[in-house]
């Protein structure tokens, strides 16, 4: 029997990688993990640690939440070649496969924006790492007054609510330590909205009037200068702060594959929406942020792209629905959530108090979910079937 | 995703919902330079206001926007880069 088991290689041992691995039947499937480092992380809490100095640890041995039969092994790919089917470690020992599926997430690029790198060195983000998140920390800490500016850089990006998220923890965290009046916040975005999706942006336009947030839309970075403070535009505007925190622009992991053309220009492996297959290929499936796939790099999609191709894998005919289930946090204890599917625009969901418990109950129970799918996957499904868009959007438009 | 013929890039955007069409238009505007032309085929149904927003606001020139019977398509003369 265990010379009938198909080899399953996934790259990545996030979100995405770890749910799927832990789905898939031990006595069908050999499966193998592979990461270059040792731990799973769980992102969205950078968010915490850079607008309210959270200690909760973030990191989690991916061996320990994998299940016992699943292989893990610590290294990086060097090349992934899809035609010959084998993924190549970073020793130059090739692990062959049947399957493999593409989880390694995305990586900022800062030498995209000229200044990037220095503006982050001096007031961090919350988007790449925990020291660069304790950066922004440090940021609001010193700041007495002036223009705190939170920028989004052109391109891809992380979850795509956080932001803002970011923007309202700062309101949040200058009005309780009595500074609102002197320090002035601004949101610049190249979108044509502060909020891209029109139904979540008519929820929160208002809210940042309410607060007396500032916003500047289509502002496309074109570069930033620490020492000055000044962030230019490709329209030509400048923004002048005190303090800037800019979310980079996000590409692929910078692993080689053959064939090259599987990769978009950002680096993002290009794929079925609806199946995840690799442009071009049955047995190799990408999933989560690495993805080129016009869908919300979030881990909930992750979560929710691993369950399909696992049901592929064992023979199922899955297919995703494109669903989207953002948490979202605006601050004093309030959160919506960015809702919508391949084929229902995003949901104008209301923001209440239990959003917000729901995210934060979410984090509390993340790496217990990966590790046991079997007790959680009936809660979430239920919860999805609860809100699915079709669904509600008669009550919320 | 954006593949460039001489000074035209032509960006296919079909499929995407918003806002990823202006999100494709910006990428491509970030690798434009003046006198270039970027050449947008979306589906989405707010791609029209929003790239009719953008060019209002970014003072780059709307040369053309037609709606085809399965695309809408929009013709940027690039014009405005610092």
């Amino acid at each position: 029997m265990a010379n009938n088991k198909k080899r399953v290689v996934i790259i990545g041992g996030g979100a995405g990688g770890v749910v799927l691995a832990n789905r898939l039947p031990k006595d069908e499937f050999d499966i193998t993990i592979i990461d270059k480092q040792p731990y799973n992380y769980f992102l969205p809490w950078l968010l915490y640690i850079a607008f309210k100095g959270s200690r909760k640890p973030i990191k989690r041995e991916i061996r320990s939440v994998l299940k016992p039969w699943v292989n893990f092994i610590q290294s990086g790919a060097n090349v992934v070649n899809l035609q010959d089917r084998y993924v190549e470690l970073e020793s130059g020992k090739r692990l062959e496969y049947d399957y493999v599926v593409i989880a390694t997430g995305a990586s900022v690029d800062y030498s995209r924006v000229p200044g990037l790198d220095k503006v982050t060195e001096k007031f961090g983000n919350y988007h790449s790492n925990e020291d660069n998140a304790w950066r922004v920390w440090q940021t609001l800490n010193k700041m007495r007054e002036g223009t705190l500016a939170v920028i989004l850089a052109p391109g891809a990006y992380r979850c795509p609510p956080s932001p803002l998220e970011g923007v309202f923890l700062a309101e949040e965290f200058f009005r309780r330590r009595g500074l609102r009046d002197r320090v002035r916040i601004v949101f610049a975005t190249f979108y044509p909205r502060p909020y891209p999706a029109e139904p979540m942006n008519e929820l929160i336009e208002p809210l940042l009037k309410e607060r007396g947030i500032d916003y500047v839309t289509f502002y496309t970075l074109d570069r930033i200068d620490p020492e000055k403070g000044v962030a230019y535009s490709m329209e030509g505007e400048e923004l002048k702060f005190d303090s800037a925190i800019v979310i980079p622009p996000h590409v692929g992991v910078g692993i080689k594959y053959v064939p090259g053309d599987v990769l978009d220009s950002d680096g993002f492996v290009q794929a079925d929406k609806f199946t995840n297959r690799v442009k071009g290929f049955d047995d190799a499936f990408v999933i989560g942020d690495a993805s080129a796939l016009p869908v919300a790099k979030t881990g909930v999609t992750a979560h929710l792209q691993a369950g399909v191709v696992a049901k592929i894998l064992q023979g199922e005919d899955a297919r995703n629905t494109g669903r989207t289930n953002c948490p979202f946090d605006v601050g004093y204890g309030l959160g919506t959530f960015v809702i919508s599917d391949f084929y229902n625009p995003t949901i104008k969901y209301p923001i209440n108090r239990i959003n917000h418990l729901f995210k934060v109950a979410f984090a509390a129970t993340y790496w217990d979910m990966l590790l046991y799918p079997e007790l959680w996957d009936p809660v979430f499904e239920s919860y999805f079937e609860a809100t699915e868009p079709a669904r509600i959007r008669h009550l919320y438009g | 995703m954006a593949v460039s013929q001489g000074n035209k890039i032509v960006v296919d955007a079909r499929g995407i919902a918003c806002p990823g069409p202006i999100t494709e238009v910006v990428k491509a505007y970030r690798n434009a330079r003046n006198g270039d032309i970027i050449e947008v085929h979306a589906t989405d149904p707010g791609f029209e206001p929003d790239i009719k927003a953008w060019i209002q606001r970014t003072g780059n020139q709307l040369v053309e926007l037609r709606k085809d019977s399965d695309k809408i398509v929009a013709v940027i003369k690039v014009t405005a880069k610092k």
